[in-house]
């Protein structure tokens, strides 16, 4: 069974330095591209949340060559204690 | 970046807004379905408000369940309840709705609107519950919107209405209830800081109705009201709109506390206090008395102070301003 979506989307900063929310979707696409919760604002809404919760932070933010905003996001130690403690290590993308 | 923070902080103002009034209106609606038989008139304590509370958040997790098959999202669920922090969400559930919410429908029909800004009290017992399980502080500010809420409190029960006859018991069933919707708080900020709120209000409502209409009401000798009330019209009709706008008033609330951060949030949230005492006024003609309206400003300006800090709020406001 897949992780939920939002988890997801943490364990698989947990990997990475960063990501804005296009490069997210395209890691996680072969995975979650099928479904229909696939898009940018329902993305966008779980980076933002997880930074609500501190477990991301908003690492920089431009616009992208369509004039659209685009924000980078990095795990911090709090993102990946609990990737570390709830995620089960089948799952996890990262060394 | 200025607009669309902005942007983001007013659509976290506006559910947030949404959230209380809705709430409000779910309130009302489940007491006006109270008031058509079989449920007016239905003996024992625990049947009628049972038998509303699990009908009304069962139909809220079929809206919800409706609403995530239409995202695309039905298979989150599974998922989501395979997790630790899933399990700690069906757990805060069981506190929050079949004791919580069913101790807070037992309130409302023994003492009425004066069992809503009771129940409101849930913010101060969060931030004790806080200071116990998570080791925050209580600043001045917080300590100061407590000892408001409990003045609020007493001035709500300084005069019985009259014709009640289990007046007190309702107002402690809606202490029951601001106690048991803190610990549910407590535990779904644990668990659901990696989930979708989306998915976790889904598995919350659905699991209270179902636990609440098979597991609870049978133990009550309630399964007959049950059967009554799915066959008689009116009140499952209202039935299926306040569970409508308790899963608006959800869905709201944690879209506002993820946007505007969780005090704000709350702040707004507890605004149901007001709106549910005004609505039971306007539409089913709650007695106004000044006890219920003094008691009820003073326990939402307490609630208020303990969920967020009035000159921090300014300063926001400020700070927004200055960035035009």
């Amino acid at each position: 069974m897949l992780l939920p979506a939002r988890t997801a989307v943490l364990n698989y900063l947990y990997g990475v330095e960063s990501a804005d929310i296009a490069q997210i979707m395209g890691a996680l696409k072969s995975q979650y591209g099928t479904e229909r919760q696939f898009t940018k604002d329902r993305y966008m809404d779980h980076v933002m949340s997880l930074e609500a919760n501190g477990l991301v932070n908003l690492e920089s933010y431009d616009l992208d060559e369509k004039g659209e905003l685009r924000m980078r996001y990095s795990i911090n130690e709090d993102g990946k204690a609990t990737v570390d403690k709830y995620v089960d290590k089948k799952y996890r993308n990262h060394k | 970046m200025t607009e669309a923070r902005k942007k983001f902080k007013r659509i976290g103002i506006t559910t947030g807004l949404i959230s209380g009034i809705t709430y409000g209106l779910y309130t009302t609606f489940v007491l006006i379905a109270g008031y058509y038989k079989p449920l007016a008139g239905a003996v024992g304590l625990f049947a009628a408000p049972y038998v509303t509370s699990g009908l009304n958040d069962f139909f809220a997790g079929l809206w919800l369940t409706a609403y995530n098959i239409k995202t695309g999202r039905i298979r989150e669920i599974g998922r989501s309840l395979k997790l630790f922090p899933g399990k700690i969400i069906v757990l805060g559930s069981l506190i929050g709705g079949p004791i919580a919410s069913g101790a807070y429908l037992m309130g409302l029909a023994m003492a009425g609107a004066y069992a809503i800004p009771i129940s409101a009290m849930y913010i101060l017992f969060g931030a004790i519950f806080a200071r116990i399980f998570l080791k925050q502080k209580i600043v001045l500010r917080v300590g100061t919107g407590m000892v408001i809420c409990v003045i609020g409190a007493i001035v709500i029960n300084w005069v019985r209405p009259e014709g009640s006859t289990n007046f007190t018991l309702g107002i402690i069933c809606a202490f029951v209830a601001a106690i048991g919707w803190a610990l549910e708080g407590v535990l779904a900020a644990y668990g659901s800081a990696m989930l979708d709120s989306d998915i976790v209000i889904n598995i919350r409502q659905l699991l209270s109705g179902v636990v609440d209409l098979f597991v609870i009401l049978p133990l009550a000798g309630g399964m007959g009201l049950l059967k009554g009330t799915m066959l008689s019209m009116p009140p499952v009709a209202w039935l299926i709109v306040s569970g409508l706008c308790a899963a608006i008033s959800y869905l709201c609330w944690y879209k506002s506390n993820s946007t505007v951060g969780c005090a704000m949030g709350m702040s707004l949230n507890i605004t149901y206090a007001f709106w549910g005492v005004l609505f039971c006024i306007l539409f089913i003609k709650q007695p106004v008395t000044p006890t219920i309206i003094i008691g009820s400003i003073i326990i939402m300006i307490g609630a208020v102070l303990v969920s967020v800090d009035p000159f921090e709020l300014l300063n926001k406001k400020e700070e927004v301003t200055n960035e035009i």
